[in-house]
């Protein structure tokens, strides 16, 4: 894998203090989700995200598709850590969730990062379209694709 | 390849795909890693995600006793469809509850396939709940452990009380045309409401 600008440490990597995560939660949709807890030091992908607790778009979804941009390709080595090897990894389009899977990074924290990137011109995006579920077009061409698997 | 600009990013070459998605949902040890990955053509990634406490208190494994954590792994793959069209499946964790994953989850999904084990029924109950609830095409399946079912389709549908639209069928997660077959069913739920674009 073309991860060779991945950033130093690797301890990041594993997931975060159970105590530590309640801040990526999506208030949205969950229930009973008690308020963040922002007190405890040590919280990576807390300053992962540098202190933001939810992404620009926090309606972006996790299969949601990003691709690296010519400016984002240029301005490579000019980013960080993290939002550096998101922009070196998405050069071919994939999900968030693939992102998250391949940086070894919380989902949420992966959205957040995603966003600042998309919001900054370094990552283009799809998403599915609205009505995606009842749109019959969409959906025969997705029955066609399956019934082709042997 | 076509070249021509999207709309988002200028000079990309061609456009991201669009994404769709189906949820493979289900108790603990149903098959729906199996499900996901025998049909998936990338292997199987997971990621982790936010999970309430809530429901890591009501997580009974036995082999995780009193599991305390909060995040929970996610699994998933992927299918291109046509040129333009990536199919990504989603495996719902096994935990009964999990917060505001159903939600991203399910946001948009074209539909679900419920995996059921036929020894533990009532692991799928809250997948059915959902899906009921939220109006979610789903297809409930049971998996055929060691190729075979303990109980009748049938008494599975008593036993589930699901309606007589909600299709029940038996599948092999092991089989990737078997599983395709499922994917199908409920792809044909999804059609059944949905309309042509105007």
């Amino acid at each position: 894998m073309a991860l060779s600008a991945m950033a130093g440490g690797e301890d990041w990597r594993q997931p975060p203090d159970p105590g530590l995560t309640r801040p990526y939660l999506d208030e949205a949709g969950g229930v009973d989700v008690p308020p963040p807890v922002r007190e405890a030091s040590g919280v990576r992908p807390y300053l992962l995200t540098g202190g933001r607790v939810r992404p620009a778009d926090a309606s972006l979804e996790i299969e949601a598709q990003v691709q690296t941009t010519p400016a984002g390709h240029s301005d490579a080595d000019r980013l960080m850590f993290e939002h550096r090897d998101i922009v070196v990894l998405c050069a071919q389009p994939i999900s968030i969730a693939e992102v998250a899977a391949r940086l070894g990074l919380h989902l949420g924290v992966a959205r957040v990062l995603v966003s600042d990137l998309i919001e900054a011109g370094y990552l283009a995006v799809r998403r599915p379209d609205v009505g995606l579920p009842q749109n019959k077009k969409i959906i025969e061409r997705v029955i066609r694709g399956l019934q082709a698997i042997r | 390849m076509d070249s021509k600009p999207s709309d988002e990013a200028g000079e990309l070459a061609g456009k991201p795909p669009l994404p769709v998605k189906i949820v493979v949902a289900g108790g603990f040890g149903v098959g729906k890693t199996t499900t996901v990955s025998v049909i998936s053509e990338i292997p199987l990634l997971t990621t982790e995600a936010a999970m309430t406490e809530v429901a890591a208190e009501i997580d009974r494994t036995g082999h995780v006793p009193q599991k305390t954590t909060t995040t929970v792994a996610l699994d998933f793959g992927c299918i291109t469809i046509d040129e333009e069209i990536k199919l990504y499946l989603f495996g719902t964790p096994g935990q009964d509850r999990f917060g505001f994953m159903w939600q991203d989850l399910t946001q948009g999904a074209l539909g679900a396939l419920v995996i059921v084990d036929t020894r533990r029924l009532e692991d799928c109950y809250a997948a059915v709940d959902y899906f009921e609830h939220h109006d979610i095409p789903f297809v409930v399946a049971a998996n055929r452990f060691h190729g075979k079912l303990e109980h009748h389709l049938e008494d599975v549908r008593w036993a589930l009380a699901v309606s007589e639209e909600t299709p029940l069928i038996s599948f092999d997660a092991r089989q990737r045309r078997s599983v395709r077959d499922a994917l199908l069913s409920v792809l044909h739920m999804s059609l059944a409401r949905a309309e042509y674009p105007r």
